[in-house]
């Protein structure tokens, strides 16, 4: 089985966010990056099914040469190659499917991986747009996926519960929290990793053009929170729920 | 983006693997196993797991093959998180692992090394005495030759990894001794098992100041027969391979610092920024500035002098003594500096657990005294530096 996982090099999510002065984005100096931590849980959920099925995992990241890093951590935990589709733009979800639409057609996987949504822009769009640029069947925030004679059952979570989900293959999966725990990359495997292979391609390359199809106006950062108050017992509590904040 | 600190990719992956270890494993425990002065054996097992344990040895005998930097990451890294619990990692992956993937033989390396590198075996080093430290060439342990045998006979002081708890003690240990009625520069070392016959707990110490998640023992050797296989290097010969684990010791020992000065540094800025009084936040205040500005510049200065001496240290080399005694001798004070600032910027709250930083204040002490005190550090310097005329 071919599985294809994904990951996002994004600023490190518990660091403060900073807006610049012309709102035009983030500060990013002095910035940590990371791998996105559902792409972990893709990425761990890609290496299980190989390691239950066998195969090959091949995982791609889009973003700028740093995310080599990212790629090497995912080789590191255990896929086998990798490739990254080398840009320093700013790329809106549909442009990601775009690329990652090409990159499908060349690798063939059986199945591919992703997490639900990057903690930088929290858009959690890029696996639906890419299913509906495949025309393939898709199962998104998943906490239980097994796959037999060609098909994938998914265990989801759902607003007010969860739902089971079974899929045809090829298809896409997108890992939500409680999929698994993904296991570090270790010492030996991070030396392994330096001589997997790993292909540079750009946009171009794939034919693909980047121009985004959201325009982001400015960034603000959200109104500060108060400090809480502590209230004397439930009828108060519900009183000023009524009377002062107006939500019941 | 590599740097001095991250000079390669795999660099960057390890630094951000045993971070995130850290952070998601060692800190949950780390008050705790203060508190009790335990030894977190599962968790160390789980660094055998993740290949951490023999980060220096070479991968035919179980380890990761990686250099100096590498230790150096990882010590900085669980330091920052959980000192006490990386004094016991340091003990073991650079006492005893890196010192025998170095000065042993294969056969010693293959007998040994797999088991300490996947975290079966807990190692440790014995050099120290109750009546000989600084003085480490006057050590009273001697051993005598027997036969194809070696009687050892002495007193162990201040073994971290000695015990694994109360009545237990550690399992491989590499033991220096002299050579009875050969000259005090004479000294040899062994390698001693648990279970050998006359190999005991004398006592797992209590009431540390510091570093109380690894365990500190004294050992007692009584008539203790060793054969000759286990003789590391040849007899009376130990001093060079002794001198030459020293150096990588004192540059993680630095590393350790430096862990507890990030994170002090770390600690004293946010709180310092949220911190209001007189109407305003404390980092406004010029003395607060100076603890915080001050603090960061040093940890800088000594992590920039701890790497660029790793990034020289050829591992089975030896005569790197002056900057690896510099490194730490200047790191141990920086951290304990920095740490006492930190409770400082956080008043009433630096002073209690659940801020951190007093007990990386305690830890942070132990590193001018274990692996050479820091007087011992400006002796060998200087006199080292005198042969010098010029520093290039
Ligand atoms: C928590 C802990 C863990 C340790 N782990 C280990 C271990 O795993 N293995 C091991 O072998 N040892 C270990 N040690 C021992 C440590 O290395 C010694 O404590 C250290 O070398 C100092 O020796 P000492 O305690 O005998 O002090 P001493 O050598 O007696 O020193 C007392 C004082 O005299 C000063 N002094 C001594 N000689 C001179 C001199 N020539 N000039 C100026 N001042 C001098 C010292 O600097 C010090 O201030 C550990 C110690 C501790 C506290």
């Amino acid at each position: 089985m071919k599985i294809l996982t994904t990951v996002k090099r994004v600023t490190d999510p518990d660091m403060k966010v900073r807006i610049q002065p012309d709102q035009s984005g983030i500060v990013t100096e002095g910035v940590e990056y990371k791998m996105n931590s559902f792409d972990e849980y893709g990425v761990e959920e890609a290496i299980t099914l190989k390691e239950a099925h066998g195969g090959e995992v091949v995982v791609v990241s889009i973003g700028p040469g740093a995310a080599t890093k990212e790629l090497r951590t995912a080789m590191a935990m255990g896929a086998d190659r990798a490739i990254l589709v080398e840009t320093d733009a700013d790329l809106d979800s549909d442009a990601v499917a775009r690329v990652l639409a090409e990159v499908v057609g060349r690798e063939e996987p059986d199945v591919i991986i992703m997490g639900k949504q990057a903690v930088d822009s929290d858009r959690s769009q890029t696996p639906q747009i890419l299913g509906s640029y495949l025309n393939w069947p898709q199962a998104t925030f998943a906490y239980k996926v097994e796959i037999e004679d060609g098909w994938a059952v998914v265990g989801r979570e759902v607003d007010g519960g969860t739902a089971t989900k079974r899929i045809k293959l090829p298809g896409i999966i997108s890992a939500d929290l409680r999929l698994n725990e993904p296991r570090y990359a270790s010492l030996p495997g991070i030396m392994k990793a330096k001589r997997k292979p790993l292909e540079t391609l750009t946009p171009d390359d794939l034919g693909v053009d980047i121009a985004p199809k959201v325009k982001v106006l400015n960034y603000e950062a959200p109104e500060e929170r108060g400090a809480g108050e502590m209230v004397d017992d439930v009828d108060d509590l519900i009183n000023r729920l009524k009377d002062e904040a107006r939500v019941i | 983006m590599t740097d001095l600190f991250n000079p390669t990719e795999e660099h960057q992956v390890l630094r951000e693997m045993v971070r995130s270890f850290a952070e998601k494993e060692l800190e949950p425990q780390a008050e705790e196993y203060d508190r009790t002065e335990q030894f977190n054996l599962k968790l160390f097992r789980k660094l055998g797991e993740l290949g951490l344990l023999g980060v220096t040895a070479p991968p035919e005998y179980g380890g990761s093959g990686m250099d100096a930097t590498a230790a150096v990451i990882v010590h900085e890294e669980l330091a920052a998180v959980d000192p006490g619990f990386c004094l016991a990692y340091l003990a073991h992956s650079m006492l005893f692992v890196n010192n025998l993937a170095v000065n042993g033989n294969d056969e010693q390396n293959q007998r040994f090394l797999p088991g300490s590198c996947s975290g079966k075996l807990v190692g440790g080093m014995c050099m120290s005495e109750p009546g000989a430290g600084t003085d480490v060439l006057g050590m009273s342990t001697v051993a005598t030759s027997d036969g194809d045998d070696f009687i050892l006979n002495g007193q162990k002081m201040w073994i971290t990894n000695g015990a694994i708890s109360d009545n237990e003690m550690g399992d491989i240990f590499l033991v220096y001794a002299k050579e009875k009625d050969r000259s005090q520069r004479e000294i040899s070392l062994f390698l001693v098992e648990k279970g050998m016959e006359g190999f005991s707990l004398g006592q797992k110490l209590h009431g540390k100041l510091g570093m109380r998640a690894s365990t500190t023992a004294e050992l007692v050797l009584e008539d203790v027969r060793v054969p000759s296989k286990n003789l590391v290097g040849t007899s009376g010969s130990a001093v060079k391979s002794m001198m030459r684990n020293l150096a990588i010791e004192r540059v993680t020992l630095a590393a350790m610092s430096l862990g507890i000065a990030r994170r002090c540094v770390e600690i004293m800025n946010n709180y310092a920024s949220e911190r209001k009084a007189f109407g305003k936040s404390i980092n406004r205040f010029g003395q607060i500035q100076r603890h915080i500005s001050e603090s960061y510049a040093e940890f800088m200065a000594g992590r920039s002098y701890v790497y660029n001496v790793a990034s020289n240290l050829d591992l089975s080399a030896f005569g790197n003594r002056v900057d690896s005694d510099g490194v730490k001798l200047y790191c141990s004070t920086m951290g304990k500096n920095v740490a006492d600032r930190a409770i400082q910027v956080l008043g009433g709250y630096g002073y209690v657990s659940e801020y951190v930083v007093e007990r990386l204040w305690r830890d942070a002490k132990l590193l001018e005294i274990g692996g050479g005190t820091n007087e011992a550090h400006q002796k060998n310097m200087t006199r080292d530096l005198a042969g010098l005329d010029k520093i290039r």
